[in-house]
């Protein structure tokens, strides 16, 4: 798929419209959806709203591309964790980002990736400013990204052995003999 | 690499990089003097920050976290302590959201005038550079004199902030108001009007809205490609939910975006006026209350250790978006995991397009023009791959290369 027209939309929807537009489409394969309000100033009003929501692996990337029919999705960062039999991993979005005060809506799709099949699909055709975070992701959790073009380490150093992952709690993660400590 | 006829050379600059969590190598394939690609490779001195704070409560982390960046060290501990109170759901009384926002604002003065200065150095504008220093100064006295310190203010905590402003504060902070207003001024027209700035800036590292967009640039670098973008307008935190603030774009000022050096230039330059003006606004309307959700430091720590939750942070800082995302878990002291996001890690994605088509003697400033260190260029190796031979230039011989041609464009 090529990229959306890079182009940010002028005039936001309410984030329950975003949330109903899921609900519709993914049905059972979205869970745990939670929109937060953040308040701030003197009077304590709702400034901005996040969305945070589960996904299943098989319904991420049309999930990615209905949430990019609304708007450009803007890339912020994946995060992630080693939670037993699965790495868990966080991308987070932003919609709106262009469309008057207050309406930037952010959006976490948290994923749970098998340790047995370790392979998410690459976004980079869709969004290439995810090049790196997917890059950081493979070297650090060892989830390998489907039609990432340049998977070359990037924050780890050349001669890194490629089987430590240093972000995993399993027997792919550091052991004690591989951390060196400070003080 | 050879081809054809052509000689292709492969210029490494970096990789050792002082003013970033991600120290930063670009490798830059030149024809001559024209960079034809660019790849770019950090983490020289990735210090495995996120790995280290496993081992560490929230309130230990606000220390290793202010120690992510000199510049912008209180950036990311706002945004890190924002993180823990979405993961743990609190609030941050009024006069600490003013304070908070205070700090942020100075920082981003401090930031923004020292790239500028710095800027005009790496072309050989070095009466520029100078003014741009002592201006600088009279930031990072307000900030000593508020937090005792130059960098790495020790003043954001969860859940508030841990100074107040005296009255010895709030008569220096409005001297300083005073002498921005007076003093920039010299230095937006020495840079802003000068012919020769003009043609070192302009058309140079041009980076495409649509290119922004889709790489997903950030703060000043998007701005100055025509984005209006700025999470202070688009999801207002702290005291700028009583603000309204409008994201800078050159197009209003100019008529006209080019997305190039020069713009990123114009967009800082303005956006110190802008912090003077939001300084002013947070000083007016400075709320009276607490500084603090909880005073008690283990009273806190404990609600924090039963605390269950995902959190997540994005300020504006100087240099664009920073996110910072944690995981708290229930019984736990520590943190699960902290993952930080600097806006440099997504800005340097944009570098290979900035770089395409350019001269070698502009690569110094279309790195610094995202506003990394320029110290990244410790030195560099020029590779002619065909006949094996390699020679090593220093920052100084780059640095020179930059500023003759300066003389060039002058006709000097």
């Amino acid at each position: 798929m090529k990229p959306r027209c890079p182009e940010y939309v002028k005039v936001s929807m309410d984030p329950e419209q975003v949330i109903e537009c899921i609900r519709d489409k993914f049905g059972d394969s979205v869970r745990e959806i939670e929109l937060r309000d953040y308040k701030g100033g003197v009077a304590g009003n709702v400034a901005y709203r996040n969305l945070w929501l589960s996904v299943d692996r098989e319904r991420f990337t049309d999930l990615v591309d209905a949430l990019g029919e609304i708007d450009f999705l803007h890339f912020h960062i994946t995060s992630g964790d080693d939670i037993g039999s699965s790495v868990q991993l966080n991308y987070h979005f932003s919609l709106f980002r262009c469309a008057g005060r207050g309406n930037r809506l952010g959006i976490t799709l948290t994923v749970d990736v098998p340790k047995s099949d370790l392979v998410m699909p690459s976004l980079w055709e869709r969004i290439p400013g995810i090049e790196y975070s997917e890059r950081e992701i493979r070297e650090m959790l060892g989830v390998d990204f489907d039609g990432l073009p340049n998977k070359a380490l990037i924050f780890l150093p050349e001669d890194w052995n490629e089987d430590i992952k240093p972000w995993r709690r399993d027997e792919t993660g550091p052991k004690p003999e591989d951390i060196r400590e400070l003080s | 690499m050879a081809e054809g006829a052509k000689k292709t050379y492969q210029v490494p600059i970096g990789p050792v990089h002082v003013g970033l969590k991600e120290p930063i190598t670009a490798w830059l394939d030149v024809d001559g003097e024209r960079i034809v690609k660019a790849t770019i490779r950090p983490g020289a001195i990735h210090r495995g920050i996120e790995f280290m704070a496993r081992d560490r409560n929230p309130i230990q982390i606000i220390y290793l976290a202010e120690r992510i960046c000199g510049i912008c060290s209180f950036t990311h501990i706002e945004a890190f302590v924002r993180a823990v109170e979405d993961a743990a759901k609190i609030e941050v009384p009024a006069r600490a959201q003013y304070i908070r926002t205070l700090v942020l604002e100075l920082e981003r003065i401090h930031s923004h005038i020292l790239w500028a200065g710095v800027a005009c150095y790496t072309f050989g504008y070095d009466s520029a550079f100078h003014l741009g220093m002592i201006l600088r100064e009279k930031v990072m006295d307000v900030l000593e004199a508020f937090t005792g310190n130059r960098v790495n203010y020790g003043t954001g905590t969860v859940g508030g902030v841990r100074r107040d402003i005296t009255p010895s504060v709030d008569n220096a902070l409005r001297e300083m108001i005073d002498f921005y207003k007076n003093e920039f001024g010299i230095f937006y027209d020495v840079v802003t009007e000068d012919p020769v700035a003009k043609a070192r800036m302009r058309n140079v590292g041009v980076l495409s809205k649509e290119d922004a967009v889709t790489h997903c640039a950030l703060g000043p670098t998007a701005r100055g490609s025509g984005l209006r973008v700025d999470l202070r307008w688009s999801s207002p935190y702290e005291a700028y939910c009583d603000m309204d603030i409008k994201p800078l774009v050159p197009q209003d000022h100019t008529g006209e975006v080019y997305g190039d050096v020069f713009d990123r230039f114009l967009v800082r330059v303005l956006e110190v006026y802008q912090s003077i003006e939001i300084i002013e606004t947070v000083m007016a309307g400075l709320p009276s209350g607490d500084l603090m959700w909880e005073p008690k430091l283990p009273k806190l720590l404990n609600y924090l250790k039963q605390a269950d939750g995902t959190g997540w942070g994005a300020i504006e800082g100087p240099r664009g978006d920073d996110s910072h995302i944690l995981r708290l878990t229930g019984g736990q002291d520590n943190i699960t995991w902290w993952k930080v996001r600097a806006p440099t890690y997504a800005n340097a994605v944009s570098w290979p397009i900035m770089f395409k088509d350019n001269e070698l003697a502009d690569a110094p400033l279309i790195i610094n023009s995202v506003d990394p260190c320029i110290s990244c260029m410790e030195r560099m190796v020029l590779t002619d791959r065909s006949s094996g031979s390699g020679q090593i230039v220093t920052k100084n011989d780059l640095l020179k290369l930059c500023r003759e041609k300066t003389g060039r464009v002058m006709g000097a």
